[in-house]
Parts: structure tokens; C-alpha cells; sequence
């Protein structure tokens, strides 16, 4: 169907050869001997140790941080995929409509923290949230009121990485939406307001189920950086001993950085299935195995 | 073409105001550094903050940003920000195109299974594999070195998978009169697809520029030494305990880091939305 060169020839590996090797050799590669590393006990300078199960043996039943990392991983990405993803189908709406006033403006500022650099994103509400001089507390409480602890180890600071994680995605979910919304037919509209559909029936019945794919795109990526989200926990909170509010991939990078190799391995295995799991559940209930299976 | 019916003037006026409310909050925080990168110490710190700089603008600090370029070095680091995104960009959106017009128009041995594999990967957690990335960029001799910023980036995934989609829309009668013409497969690619996806070109260039300057977890595990720094590393060095600078000093860091982005963005902003609106996932 596509091209007519003969399917019996091997032309095309001369132009993926190249990049496909670099992204075997640097992710396929390491993973499978990632995995292989969480059956062993490791240091990173001395001669791995084959122990078999007993990483996995001791993250089920020794290390009940992991678990709290795990709550709190699967809280961050409940509560921040959806709201992203409806706020920013519901903002794109608005900024397609042909009445809308300022739609170049309203998307580029909308679109300005997804650019910035995760450091900058960490300076920025540091400083916003920062207790004494913080503008958020000068404006919501005036001066002088005692106020919550907006980045502490607690769920309100859970809750605060979660808003800063909707608050940076949520441009680049409203720029890929309205370009999805670019894409849908005209006609399909038409025909609905023959038939005397209101604005916001023709969004529910007719623009909601015509971005489905965009959707899917949307939920299934958030969804896959929101569980191994972790740059986004080191600058707003820096690199802390074990906490309340631990997300599985500090937990990972600290036992990594403690010389437990092969026991961040295991972890990672854990975050692997998690992500597989997840994808494959979210595939199915979109409904979308046919969809993608081009 | 028939109109649709605009709905009330109320629920567009009150649609304009969450939108714009929502565009604020996006912007009030940034705003806010921005402020503060032009106070003085003792202003910025004030228990009484103001949303302006005091003063007219020419008395706003901005010497702050003189100095904080300098307490940075940050002019050794923008070089090699600029030197790992630009080689990243230019040589990443080459191959990736190479091999999405291969994958999107060529019939070869394996294809199929070639590209399985390669969407796969995208589902692989850096987490399970920076580990070994990180002994194979040692074994390289790559590591604390800018290759370890370059080489694993010279192609991805993601990447391919886009410039896939996008060469796929090309019509196949065009590419069947540039073969009857006599064209090779890269003459194909060059004279043809190319300047067709353009703008799927320019929106992954400036995607992949964007994640390459942000990069920040991997050059955190892979660079060691000062001198081989890129921005976000020296910007985030400036938080560290024994190394803290005045806060509008910091503030100004961090708008001297995000400026290419941010002007990246600003310029190429209507080719970029263009380039996603062609092409991409399909919506």
C-alpha cells in the first residue's frame, strides 16, 4: 500500500539503521539489563551478587516507604491527569470558537510554563509560596495571618506538586487539543446545527467524541509521565530523606544514590509493570486496540 | 458555508473572563520573578512585597542580571547548553525524518517489526534503564563528558513516530512519478517530502530544541565537572546550601535560563501550532 519499493529488499534499513540502533543501544538494551540487575545485589564498583528474588522479597514485605511512594505516585497521577486533560479540552473549546477575542494571546500564555526549564518551574514557586514573602500569602491572606506550610511534607504539599504538575502540562495539552480541533470537518458542525444542536450540545455530542484520539493521546502520555514524574519533586523539594510525601521515583533515585543498585532496579521493575499495566487498562477501556493498531 | 449560532453574550463574556483568568495564572508567577529579578536585596524580601520594582524603570536593579551572568559564569555554560541543543536539534530531526519517510513510504524486510519495537520503547521508564545507559556512556568513555548530552539523543522514539505520521499524509501518486523520473529513495526524501512537512519539520525542531536545553534529570547523573555544565545545571546549583545568591539575583538566573525557550516559542509559535495542526496525531 504505502510506497512500491519490493518488500523483499532491505533499502529501508539503510535510513533507520542509524536511529534505530541509538534508541535500542540506550533504552532497550539497559532496560533488559535493568531488569536482569534487580536479581542482583549491587554497589555499582564490585562484582554483582546473584541473590534471586530477594530484592523483590524485601521490597513487599521490609519496605513500607515504597508502598506510602506508591499511594502518594498513584494519587499525584489520579489527580492531575484528568483535571488536566478536561480543563485543557474545555480552554481549547473557548479558543477555537470563532468568537473568541485574543486566541494567539490566550494560547501562548497559556503555553509559557511548558517551555520553561523544570529548575525555573522550581524557583518559580518556591519563591511564590515561599511563607514570608511569597505572593500567593499576600494575596490570599493578607498580611501578617498565619498561613499553611503550602510546600511541606504533608498531603497540602502533595497537593501543591500536583497543582504545579497540572499548571505546566496543561499549555501543552491546550496546544495539541486545538490543533486536534483544527482538524475536525467543518460539515460535521454544520449538520448539527441544521438539526438545532446548541453550542453546547454540538461540544458534548459532536467535538468531545471527534478529539477522542487526541484524548487517548493525552490520558495514555499524562498518565505515563504523572507515575515516573520525579525532576518536578527535586526542585520543589530537593533531595530529603524519606518522607510523607515521597513519589516512587525519589525512592528510586535514593537508594540509587545510597549504593543499592540492584535494589533501585528492583524498584524500577516495579514502576515498569505499573506503567504497562496502566497503559494496557487505559488502551482498553478507550476502547482504542483497534484504533492504534495501524 | 453555513454559520453556527455564536452562543448568548453572557456565556461569551463569561467564557473570555475564565479563560483569561486561567491565562493569568499562568503568567502572574512568572511576572512575579520577573518583578523580583529588579528589586533590590532588601525589597525583595520585604515582609510588605510590591507587585513593581520601586521606582521608575530606569531605576529598576537591572544590574542584577549583569551579575548574576557573572556569580553563574554563565557564559561558559550558555555555550555549551547551545552547543548540545543545537547539534541535538539539527542531527535528531534529520535522522528521525530519515527514518519516519522509511517507515511511512518504503516497503522493506522487517519493517513492521522494526517499528513495533520502537513505539515499545516509548513505554520504558527511564527509570529501569538510566542505570545501564549510565555504565554504557562510562564504557563509551562518554560519561562527565557533553557526548554523554549528544549521542543517546541523536534519535527518538518519539521522534520518528511523528515524522511518520506526517510523511504518511503525502500523497504515494507523488512519490510514483518522482521513481517513473528516475529518483533514488533519498531523492525521493529530499525533493518531495520534505518540503511537503515543513512545518512538521519546524515543530519538531522546536520541540526537540525545547527538551534538550530542559534536560535536566540525566546531565544531573552524567556531568560532573563545572566545566561541562549546561544551564539548568548551574541555575539549579545556585539553590545548593553553600552557594545560595541574593534572591533577586536568582530570579534573574532564572529568566536568563528560560529566555531561548521562551523566544524560541514566541517566534516560531504560529509554524509550530501550523506544524501540529497538519500533522501529528490524528485528532
Amino acid at each position: 500500500m504505502n510506497g512500491r519499493s519490493p518488500s523483499s529488499s532491505w533499502r529501508g534499513w539503510a535510513f533507520i539503521g542509524f536511529p534505530l540502533t541509538i534508541i535500542l543501544v540506550f533504552t532497550a538494551l539497559p532496560t533488559v539489563a535493568g531488569v536482569a540487575l534487580s536479581f542482583f545485589e549491587w554497589g555499582g564498583g564490585d562484582k554483582p551478587r546473584f541473590i534471586a528474588l530477594d530484592n523483590y522479597q524485601a521490597a513487599m514485605t521490609r519496605d513500607p516507604q515504597l508502598w506510602l511512594a506508591m499511594r502518594n505516585t498513584l494519587v499525584f497521577a489520579i489527580g492531575t491527569v484528568p483535571v488536566t486533560v478536561v480543563l485543557a479540552f474545555l480552554v481549547a473549546v473557548a479558543l477555537h470558537a470563532r468568537w473568541f477575542v485574543g486566541k494567539t494571546l490566550a494560547r501562548t500564555l497559556f503555553f509559557l510554563p511548558t517551555v520553561m526549564s523544570i529548575v525555573a518551574v522550581g524557583f518559580v514557586w518556591q519563591w511564590m509560596l515561599n511563607p514570608r514573602t511569597g505572593l500567593l500569602n499576600v494575596i490570599v491572606a493578607g498580611q501578617g495571618a498565619d498561613l499553611p506550610d503550602w510546600l511541606g511534607d504533608s498531603w497540602l504539599g502533595l497537593g501543591t506538586m500536583m497543582f504545579v504538575q497540572v499548571w505546566r502540562n496543561l499549555g501543552f495539552c491546550v496546544v495539541l487539543y486545538v490543533a486536534a480541533l483544527g482538524r475536525v470537518p467543518r460539515s460535521m458542525y454544520d449538520a448539527a446545527s441544521v438539526d438545532g444542536a446548541g453550542s453546547w450540545r454540538a461540544t458534548w455530542h459532536i467535538t468531545w467524541p471527534a478529539v477522542r484520539p487526541m484524548t487517548a493521546f493525552l490520558v495514555i502520555t499524562g498518565t505515563i509521565w504523572a507515575l515516573q514524574v520525579f525532576d518536578l519533586d527535586v526542585v520543589m523539594n530537593g533531595w530529603n530523606p524519606q518522607r510523607f510525601n515521597d513519589l516512587l521515583n525519589t525512592h528510586i533515585f535514593r537508594e540509587f544514590k545510597n549504593g543499592r543498585l540492584g535494589y533501585s532496579a528492583t524498584i524500577g521493575v516495579f514502576v515498569l509493570v505499573l506503567t504497562a499495566m496502566v497503559t494496557y487498562a487505559q488502551l482498553r477501556w478507550l476502547r482504542l486496540s483497534k484504533a492504534t493498531a495501524a | 458555508m453555513s454559520r453556527r449560532t455564536h452562543p448568548p453574550l453572557i456565556v461569551r463574556i463569561t467564557l473570555h473572563i475564565a479563560v483569561y483568568a486561567g491565562a493569568l495564572t499562568m503568567v502572574l508567577p512568572v511576572a512575579w520573578i520577573v518583578s523580583t529579578s529588579l528589586k533590590s536585596h532588601h525589597d525583595a524580601i520585604s515582609a510588605v512585597p510590591t507587585l513593581l520594582p520601586a521606582g521608575p524603570p530606569s531605576e529598576w536593579q537591572w544590574h542584577n542580571y549583569a551579575q548574576a551572568w557573572t556569580i553563574a559564569q554563565f557564559g561558559d555554560f550558555y555555550r555549551n547548553s547551545l552547543l548540545v541543543a543545537g547539534v541535538v536539534t539539527v542531527l535528531s530531526v534529520a535522522y528521525n525524518a530519515l527514518a519516519g519517510f522509511a517507515f511511512a513510504k518504503m516497503r522493506f524486510r522487517g519493517r513492521n517489526i522494526a517499528f513495533g519495537l520502537m513505539l515499545a520503547t516509548m513505554l520504558l521508564p527511564f527509570q529501569v534503564y538510566f542505570i545501564f545507559a549510565y555504565v554504557l556512556c562510562g564504557w563509551l568513555g562518554y560519561v562527565d563528558h557533553l557526548q554523554a548530552l549528544i549521542v543517546p539523543f541523536l534519535a527518538s522514539a518519539f521522534g520518528i513516530f511523528y515524522m511518520r505520521q506526517s510523511i504518511i499524509t503525502v500523497p504515494d501518486s507523488l512519490l510514483d512519478a518522482g521513481r517513473i523520473d528516475g529518483l533514488s529513495d533519498f531523492e525521493l526524501f529530499w525533493h518531495i517530502v520534505v518540503p511537503l512537512v515543513r512545518p512538521a519539520l519546524g515543530a519538531l525542531a522546536i520541540f526537540t530544541f525545547m527538551a534538550s536545553w530542559n534536560n535536566f534529570f540525566w546531565p544531573l547523573i552524567v556531568i560532573d565537572s563545572t566545566d561541562n555544565f549546561t544551564l539548568p545545571l548551574a541555575v539549579n546549583r545556585l539553590t545548593s546550601d553553600y552557594f545560595t545568591p541574593s534572591p533577586p539575583i536568582r530570579m534573574a538566573a532564572a529568566i536568563i535560563l528560560i529566555i531561548p525557550t521562551v523566544g524560541v516559542y514566541l517566534i516560531f509559535e504560529r509554524s509550530f501550532v501550523k506544524g501540529l495542526t497538519l500533522t501529528g496525531v490524528k485528532g
